[in-house]
């Protein structure tokens, strides 16, 4: 997102088209190629949440990795956005108004503007702390209130819909999950555009401003209450396009869409995906949305983990895994990426050994107190099948984690040495030691 | 004519009076500096004067027009502009757009969202030309956070002048500097302040002697004077609330 002023001045202009839009004609190759190397039905279902995520997480990063506001509740605006676009596709049913499926979005889109208005106009006057409880407690009273009015929102079991009873285009009914992905990944890859479009505008670049210094943006001629306030409601649109495309995949919206926990979900794919890069947070939606398919299949435990990974992200890589990119960026210009394979092989050693260690621990606790009661205490894991009661399984446990940290500990250093060294030569590491 | 007036200006913090009475003029192309002993008041005095802080008493006007209790933001966009005493830019962003941010509300880009920053010519000029003349311009694309001390502070100063403010209030621009540097600065400060109205808070008296086209010597929250150069240097007052020992100093560190 650095500036590309300077560079673009010099340099041949058809390669420099390629530099800036080759990346996006990449993206978009790659969403209509997917569906056709991945043709399974689940796997489609994964793709069309995926890309819901994608313009969701995006949207909530415009906030926090962009302007610096931590929300707590931005599901508010996908939520009710998917809510509108759910009753949006019943009324257009019922009316047999000429209106098609694909522009269904933009009734959400709406929904989560007018809201990110009324409330942004409320929780935007203070940045931090402040703004992040008040966005907490709309979060809750709205998804209170959305168990409250069951016209709108349905009570627990929501609201459906049938998207195949709209105008048809084309014969396009939007029956098949193939063309309800191909219309989120259109929808994904417009707001993809826009979003990144934002981020280079002057009220994009002031959002960057007021995040790093909002003081001194003051006296640049910017009010930064304006400045968050804009910025909250675009990124409300956003998060209500998100919710249309969702009402149209499930054809269905409940509380759970609307609740403090999918505010907290879209918290963590912008966060695990990197809050600082415009693509973190793309890369944390298909992340986050492969855990939650894949752990949820293999372990009753998967919320555990998916915590454990947070914090570990938070701990070790608060730029998250485009931050970790971004690191490794320079090593690939140098052309010493290759170099420092053989230090980060060594280092699955014990990273396996404690992952090992601490998949055993969770499982086996896990069987203990959920399931030993009902199925008896006798377990698998790895193919190995052992008694939860018995003590060896907990011994081998703590002894792969414990042998994990001792050789991460000791071999941690060598694999920093290696990246310095690949990173800025021999000499960088007499010099560190030097200081 | 004149372009900064403060009328009997009061602040307390709670009970403690840091400024207690200030009146001001500082006419149109005027090079004005502040100065005073450590704690006078003079950084309060331009947080008062930029919106940073309220007053708790009187007046301050603008090319004639108020601008008591306006917010920074109102106040900048009239043509106020200031540096601050500990270098306050944008770390995290590039030394150019550091500048640009200076810039793009001046231009009329304000808050837009439909404007590419990247072919807003004007914008990317003007801030092209700010890094050449504060000696930037190869520093360009790195994080602000990258610069040394002094170039920070010519940061600061390109900020400062960035938007095209008719009144540009600098708080100690040589701070810390060397001998060299500071050298340096006050040509910098000269040529980027051409033709508009300067007011300067500065500790080294040769910057201060060297630029200023009056002198108002700050003691106490109070200014105990506000004259030429030459007469400053001779007032019998003067010496022995502050000068004295500033000179002194000065002389010193000069030998
Ligand atoms: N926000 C504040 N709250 C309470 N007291 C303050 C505040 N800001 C400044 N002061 C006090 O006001 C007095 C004047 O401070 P100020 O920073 O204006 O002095 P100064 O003349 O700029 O000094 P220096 O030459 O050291 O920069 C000091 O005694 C300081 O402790
Ligand atoms: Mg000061």
């Amino acid at each position: 997102m650095s500036d590309a002023t300077m560079t673009a001045a010099r340099g041949n202009p058809a390669l420099d088209l390629l530099r800036r839009y080759g990346i996006w004609v990449i993206a978009a190759a790659v969403m209509i190629v997917l569906p056709k190397i991945f043709t399974s039905g689940a796997a489609l279902t994964t793709m069309c949440l995926m890309g819901i995520m994608i313009v969701f997480s995006l949207a909530y990063n415009m906030l926090l990795g962009q302007t610096g506001m931590l929300s707590f509740g931005h599901a508010v605006y996908y939520g009710l956005g998917g809510f509108l676009a759910v009753h949006a596709m019943n009324t257009i049913a019922a009316g047999k108004l000429a209106i098609p499926l694909p522009v269904v979005p933009l009734a959400g889109g709406a929904m989560g503007l007018i809201f990110g208005f009324i409330f942004g106009a409320v929780s935007t006057r203070r940045a931090g702390t402040v703004f992040a409880m008040i966005s907490l407690g709309l979060g809750e009273l709205i998804a209170s209130l959305s168990l409250i009015l069951r016209g709108f929102f349905g009570g627990e079991e929501g609201i459906t819909a049938n998207r195949t009873k709209m105008l048809t285009l084309w014969g396009v009914r939007f029956g098949p999950q193939i063309e309800v992905y191909y219309l989120i990944a259109a929808w994904c890859f417009a707001c993809m555009i826009a979003m990144y479009a934002f981020t280079c505008t002057p009220l994009g670049r002031m959002c960057n401003a007021v995040r790093d210094n909002p003081e001194r943006a003051e006296f640049v001629g910017y009010s930064t209450q304006m400045v968050r306030f804009i910025t909250f409601c675009i990124s409300g649109f956003f998060a209500g396009v998100a919710g249309g495309l969702a009402a149209i995949n499930f054809e269905l919206m409940n509380a759970v869409n609307i609740s403090g926990a999918q505010s907290g979900v879209v918290l963590l794919m912008a966060y695990i995906g990197g809050i600082g890069h415009f693509v973190g947070p793309i890369l944390g939606a298909v992340l986050v949305v492969l855990l939650q398919v894949f752990l949820s299949d293999l372990t009753g435990a998967w919320m555990l983990y998916f915590g454990l990974i947070f914090i570990t992200m938070v701990m070790f890589a608060p730029g998250g895994m485009a931050g970790l990119i971004m690191l490794h960026l320079p090593l690939w210009r140098r052309g010493t990426l290759l170099q420092i394979v053989p230090s980060y092989a060594v280092m699955l050693v014990p990273v396996l050994m404690g992952l090992a260690g601490l998949v055993t621990l969770i499982e086996t606790s896990h069987h203990q107190l959920v399931k030993a009661a009902t199925d008896g205490p006798a377990m698998k894991l790895f193919g190995i099948a052992y008694n939860s009661n018995s003590l060896l399984p907990w011994i081998v446990a703590l002894a792969l984690m414990g042998g994990g940290l001792y050789l991460g500990k000791l071999w941690g250093p060598r694999m920093a040495d290696a990246y310095s060294d690949a990173a800025h030569g021999q000499d960088s590491n007499k010099r560190e030691a030097g200081k | 004519m004149t372009a900064l007036g403060l009328h009997d200006v009061h602040k307390s913090f709670g009970i403690t009076p840091i400024i207690r009475g200030v009146s001001l003029e500082v006419g149109k192309g005027e090079r004005h500096a502040i100065i005073g002993p450590n704690g006078a008041g003079k950084s309060t005095l331009f947080h008062l004067i930029s919106g940073r802080f309220p007053l708790t008493e009187g007046s301050i006007r603008l090319n004639g027009e108020d601008i008591t209790g306006l917010k920074p933001y109102q106040i900048n966009r009239r043509g106020l502009s200031r540096s601050f005493q500990v270098t306050n830019i944008f770390p995290k962003m590039t030394v150019f757009e550091n500048v640009r941010c200076g810039v793009l509300w001046h231009l009329g880009y304000r808050y837009s969202f439909w404007h590419n920053t990247r072919k807003l010519k004007d914008a990317n000029d003007r801030a092209m030309a700010i890094l050449q003349q504060i000696g930037l311009a190869d520093r360009a694309q790195l994080p602000a956070s990258f610069l040394t001390y002094a170039e920070q502070r010519a940061l600061e100063i390109g900020i400062t002048i960035a938007g095209g403010a008719e009144v540009v209030m600098l708080d100690e621009p040589t701070a810390g500097m060397s001998r060299s540097e500071t050298a340096h600065f006050v040509s910098l400060i000269r040529k980027v302040t051409e033709g508009r109205t300067l007011v300067m808070v500065e500790h080294d008296m040769g910057v201060v002697f060297d630029l200023a086209d009056r002198i108002s010597v700050l003691v106490y929250g109070q200014i105990i004077a506000s004259d030429t150069p030459a007469n400053i240097r001779n007032s019998k007052a003067v010496q022995e609330a502050y000068l004295g020992q500033a000179l002194e100093s000065h002389g010193e560190a000069e030998h």
